[in-house]
């Protein structure tokens, strides 16, 4: 599955419920929705900045990391979760993984980010139950299709690393790793 | 016609001892070259692993400062794995059993990986 991107994004669309309706839901009150993400950027960066363990992967890049993840956020509004998406996710997933971003990071940056936005949807939608109900479902279903696509290129980028310290350390060619893993299909 | 010589030289070291069970040539990539091997013995999982074990032997004695890896000797209850480089692109494995005279058999063994050595 590592590049075959259209197979992931079946994949994670089957997890997500990232339907077709969903997505023009989420264009149709992306104009309602996009003026505040600043702010939900900025919100979501102070309550990083709570946790120490985040400091040394935010200090002397806040601003730029901010501009990026205001940029995802509108996105999530305007793009379509197609293959391109996937792909640029999954790459996303390897650049944390190369600058040694803990895994729980992500998932718990992503917890945060919906802690934010139920709240603005829940301001936005509240009085018409059914239609903030679908709003929150379909804002769901992007950002756990996002999380998804990062963690699967997060696993085997960290799958990768491990292997290739593994071959480093054991003197072992990638060929004959190869034939060895053969051996034993 | 090297495959001929390499079955040759693996047929006379299997004959040198009745403690030979079986005997493999292998590249370094863990790819069977020529092996008098028992049926019961899988030829792919014999190769890789002997290339594998004598690649950790190698970095194990360059890591732990023993110099150049002359052999490596695997001893189970059922008897031994002995593998050693013949050539810089081979591994000699032989497999042995667990009463073996081992000085005769690293003897031979050492006689076999020159000869190999030669042939590729």
């Amino acid at each position: 599955m590592a590049h075959d991107f259209e197979q992931l994004t079946q994949y994670a669309r089957s997890f997500t419920n990232l339907t077709v309706e969903n997505e023009a839901l989420l264009k149709e009150v992306g104009p309602q929705i996009i003026p505040h993400l600043k702010t939900i950027t900025e919100n979501f960066y102070t309550q990083l900045g709570l946790i120490p363990e985040t400091q040394p992967f935010l200090e002397g890049r806040l601003e730029s990391l901010k501009a990026m993840h205001t940029q995802w956020l509108e996105g999530l509004f305007t793009k379509n979760f197609d293959v391109s998406y996937t792909e640029h996710m999954y790459k996303v997933g390897s650049i944390h993984v190369q600058v040694n971003l803990p895994v729980e990071f992500m998932s718990g940056g992503m917890t945060l980010i919906n802690g934010q936005l139920i709240p603005l949807v829940v301001n936005l939608f509240g009085e018409d139950a059914d239609r903030c109900a679908k709003v929150l479902s379909a804002i769901n279903a992007a950002t756990g299709f996002s999380l998804l696509t990062m963690q699967q290129s997060y696993q085997e980028a960290s799958i990768a690393e491990e292997l290739e310290k593994f071959l480093k350390i054991s003197g072992m060619s990638r060929v004959l790793f190869s034939n060895l893993a053969k051996a034993y299909n | 016609m090297r495959s001929d010589m390499l079955t040759s030289t693996l047929t006379d070291l299997n004959g040198t001892s009745a403690d030979i069970e079986a005997t493999g040539i292998i590249s370094t990539d863990g790819l069977m070259m020529a092996s008098a091997l028992p049926a019961n013995l899988d030829e792919d999982r014999v190769g890789a692993m002997s290339a594998a074990m004598l690649s950790l032997g190698d970095r194990t004695a360059q890591e732990l400062a023993r110099g150049t890896l002359e052999q490596v000797l695997i001893k189970g209850d059922r008897g031994y794995v002995l593998m050693t480089h013949a050539g810089e692109e081979a591994v000699l494995t032989v497999l042995a059993k667990p009463n073996a005279k081992l000085g005769l058999i690293f003897l031979d063994v050492k006689r076999a990986a020159s000869s190999i050595s030669e042939v590729l």
